[in-house]
């Protein structure tokens, strides 16, 4: 596939302040790519940066395979793109807001305008200095939607909105990567990046620690496995395993962490008679604790 | 561990909680309270305040010593006094013991001093709690634990105390300079007159600022803000024309600089009791303000619901038109102020005329300065009286103009934009062609004004001033083009301050140059010396050239800066 969007150890300080350290990352046509990491870790630089909206201390970026530093112009026609944080014409109505962007733009579908107001249930009609934050998350999101662009770039898209409207919006992306359309999506909300990306990028003190399919990424934490016997509990035999660890018994009732592939613990398991065999997946969001929450993380993390 | 109830240490501090409570330090740097944080962000327009009235104080007190240095020399300044038209009264002050210091001080600069303090009374009143609802702290303040009455006391507190604090350098700064430059006997500032010309100056200020104050929560920081403005302007205009404009005698008569006529105590008169009602009413219109932000829903800032612009107004269309149409609010207040001002003016000009007629020693005096124009025409009566005072408003016209433009990018909105196929430097020229646009609507509407004063006077040629009124139009482009450079090459925070501050300087040079006989180069590198006497005809062409350059080379300099710089938020 091609890439939509390519760094090549992008940097960018702010004087004696870290901004984000040799940034690669390569996003393919029509995925959804995550890009994950806390507060502060460099996100919104990064994005800053494929707009052009600053310039990178050293390193480059491509979207489209145009240096972004070079026909800026010639990417925003092609890009949606909705700020983390955004203010719009307080005075103007959200319809008119809608329409300023069009027009900057050259016009857009009006069909496919009124389609998302409606779907995003928004009153148009209204000042936007007089809607609430949900409601001023849905121009945003309007206003990057509604040209139908060929690469949509949101920095924390789901912000303010309430669990229906962000059904909606994850339907409309959906609706965008059928069509062919790439996203790239800040986010540091992860359940939001485990439910709708193909792959995340995970950045934290500026520097990329890991990109992977989120399949995989899950992978990297144990799985939480809990063997109910009928008669009494054989720990040894599980201690033994490769990838097993924090094994503990009580009653008829052994839990284990897994690592890895779970295979030889269902093989061992099947000597014996069982009430029950639960094993849980964990989430994107225990996966991204445990391994860079609470620890600096080791250069041999990197890809 | 079992808990023990009673008797432990543990039973009244059972967390180990250490309430830690603000130091002095942090009181004293304006993070103690509400209070403290006001009196914080009065700090730079205080010592602004302040700095230019004592400037003006020494720089006049300096120049009555040069140019007036004998008894002689001071009767013939006060015969030239005696001998002054009424109707100048408006542009100076009334002339009482200009034979002192403390006299030439109040009434060749009496004007500037009420009118600044009373400007920045109102803009700080009108959006001191405004200002924190829509940028969205005041939902912490008011979560904290204070009723909003308090906040609102604490907010005026703040203010007045900021005032006072900049009322008593003004006093300090008024007993300097009669110490300082007081030659002859009469000359000697007492404690007592600068102590009560700063009282007067504070509480008319704050008086103006209450009327702000008073009417933000019903009507929005801005349109208070404008009201309250014009109530002041309007009180000084018609208490200082109403000898001369007969009209203006019966609204005199509800003007607080009328009330106050007879306490002028840099000329040593004391009027303490006029003081009186000017600080109740004061005390009442804060009441008001306060209780009704005390009453009304946070953030409900107006009552008054104005329909939105049509699309056709709003600028929806491209750059251009969206940057004017943010500014057309602003651009129609100030031209319905410059508006109205250049129609009193204008209107003023037969009542001057002959007024003049019967003075022709002063007659001949002005003719000595300016030999090239009729002084009585409308024309040149709004070249002796409106240029000076227009420019600097027109000036400062353009450092609002450039607030609202850099506006764009502080809000955040700018990022947005420019994630639309709209290249920067493209943006930055299309958006400054409507900062000009809001410019000339202004000074239309100024040229409205001035014709249809000069109609209602029955003057003779009415075509040339309203040309002329177009020399604001260069001088605000010049100083919105400094505006754009600034903008565009080192970012917008400090673009508005910048061109407030040439504006500030220029007046200031204006004012000190001629007393201080400086040399005449530095009263050149003013820009308002160089904009001729356009409203009788006379184009200085250096001046519009200059305005041209700086104007457009500003715009193309912005353009550039904002090609090759990081866009802020």
């Amino acid at each position: 596939m091609t890439a939509v969007i390519q760094t090549d150890r992008l940097t960018k300080a702010y004087g004696s302040h870290r901004g984000i350290v040799e940034i690669d990352l390569d996003v393919r046509e029509g995925e959804v790519f995550g890009f994950l990491g806390p507060n502060g870790a460099g996100k919104t630089t990064t994005i800053r940066i494929l707009l052009d909206l600053i310039r990178p201390t050293s390193g480059r970026a491509t979207v489209f395979g145009i240096r972004t530093d070079g026909d800026p112009v010639a990417i925003h026609r092609r890009v949606g793109y909705l700020p983390g944080e955004f203010s719009l014409y307080d005075r103007l109505t959200g319809g008119q807001n809608l329409q300023y962007f069009a027009n900057l733009r050259g016009g857009v579908d009006r069909a496919f305008q009124a389609q998302l107001i409606a779907r995003f249930d928004l009153d148009a009609s209204r000042r936007f200095r007089e809607y609430s934050k949900g409601n001023k998350q849905k121009v945003g999101l309007i206003v990057a939607l509604q040209h139908r662009p060929e690469l949509l770039i949101l920095d924390e898209p789901t912000s303010g909105l309430d669990p229906l409207v962000q059904q909606t919006f994850l339907e409309v992306m959906r609706e965008a990567v059928a069509d062919g359309r790439t996203v790239f999506l800040s986010s540091h909300v992860l359940s939001e990046a485990e439910k709708t990306c193909d792959r995340v990028a995970i950045i934290r003190d500026g520097r990329l620690v890991r990109i992977d399919r989120v399949d995989a990424l899950r992978d990297l934490a144990a799985h939480e496995v809990e063997l109910r016997f009928t008669g009494p509990v054989p720990v040894e035999p599980f201690t033994a395993l490769a990838g097993v660890s924090r094994v503990s018994a009580e009653d008829h009732v052994l839990r284990m962490h897994v690592t890895g592939s779970i295979d030889p613990v269902v093989k061992a398991a099947a000597a014996y008679s069982l009430t029950d065999f639960i094993s849980r997946e964990p989430s994107l969001e225990e996966t991204f604790l445990a391994e860079y929450g609470r620890e600096v993380v080791p250069e041999a993390g990197r890809e | 561990m079992s808990s023990v109830i009673g008797g432990s240490p543990r039973a009244t501090a059972p967390h180990a909680t250490m309430i830690v409570r603000p130091s002095r330090l942090e009181r004293i740097y304006g993070l103690g309270g509400v209070f403290g944080k006001t009196l914080r962000d009065s700090r730079g327009a205080t010592i602004v305040v302040a700095g230019i009235a004592v400037v003006i104080l020494v720089a006049a007190g300096a120049g009555i010593k040069a140019a007036y240095p004998t008894v002689l020399s001071r009767q013939e300044l006060v015969q030239l006094a005696a001998s002054t038209p009424a109707i100048f009264d408006g542009l100076v002050g009334r002339p009482v013991n200009v034979g002192t210091l403390g006299g030439f001080v109040a009434w060749k600069y009496g004007v500037v001093f009420p009118l600044l303090a009373g400007l920045w009374s109102i803009l700080a009143l009108s959006s001191t709690l405004a200002s924190e609802v829509s940028r969205g702290s005041m939902e912490f303040v008011a979560a904290a634990p204070y009723r909003k009455r308090r906040i609102a006391l604490q907010k005026l507190a703040g203010h007045i105390t900021a005032m006072a604090i900049a009322m008593t350098i003004v006093a300090a700064g008024a007993w300097f300079a009669g110490k300082a430059f007081g030659d002859l006997p009469t000359d000697a500032i007492p404690l007592q007159a600068a102590v009560g010309y700063a009282v007067w100056l504070g509480l008319t200020s704050l008086l103006a600022g209450s009327i702000a104050w008073a009417l933000a929560p019903f009507l929005g920081r801005g349109a208070a803000a404008g009201l309250a403005g014009a109530i002041m302007f309007g009180s000084y205009i018609v208490n200082g024309y109403q000898s001369a404009v007969p009209v203006f005698a019966a609204p005199a008569a509800l003007s607080w600089f009328d009330w106050t006529a007879g306490h002028d105590p840099l000329a040593g008169l004391y009027d303490w009791a006029s003081l009186i009602p000017v600080a109740l009413l004061a005390v009442v219109l804060f009441a008001i303000g306060a209780g009704a932000f005390a009453r009304r829903d946070l953030g409900a800032q107006s009552v008054v619901r104005l329909p939105g612009l049509p699309s056709a107004l709003a600028g929806i269309r491209e750059p251009t038109g969206r940057s004017f149409g943010q500014l057309l609010p602003s651009a129609t207040g100030w031209g319905i102020g410059m508006g109205l001002f250049g129609l009193l003016i204008s209107a003023s000009s037969r009542s001057f005329a002959d007024e003049i007629a019967k003075a022709p020693d002063i007659l001949r005096m002005i003719k000595s300065v300016l030999p090239n124009f009729d002084v009585t025409s409308p024309g040149g009566f709004l070249t002796l009286v409106f240029m000076a005072y227009a420019l600097v408003l027109a000036g400062f016209a353009a450092a609002t103009f450039i607030s609202g433009w850099a506006g764009e990018e502080t809000s955040g909105r700018l990022e947005t934009v420019l994630s639309t196929p709209a290249s920067r430097g493209c943006w930055a020229v299309r958006s400054g062609i409507g900062v000009i646009l809001a410019i000339l609507l202004m000074t239309v509407m100024a040229a409205i004004g001035i014709a249809i004063g000069s109609v209602s006077a029955g003057g003779g040629d009415i075509a040339t001033p309203i040309v002329g009124t177009f020399v604001l139009a260069l001088y605000a482009s010049a100083m919105a083009g400094i505006g754009f450079a600034v903008g565009g090459v080192f970012g917008v925070g400090r673009a508005a301050t910048v061109v407030s501050a040439i504006v500030i300087l220029t007046l200031l040079v204006d004012f000190i140059a001629p007393p201080l006989r400086l040399p005449d180069w530095i009263h050149q590198l003013a820009l308002s010396a160089h904009m001729g006497q356009p409203m009788v005809g006379i184009w200085d062409w250096a001046g519009v050239a200059a305005c041209l350059v700086l104007a457009i080379g500003g715009l193309a300099l912005g353009a550039w800066g904002y090609g090759r710089r990081d866009i802020g938020r």
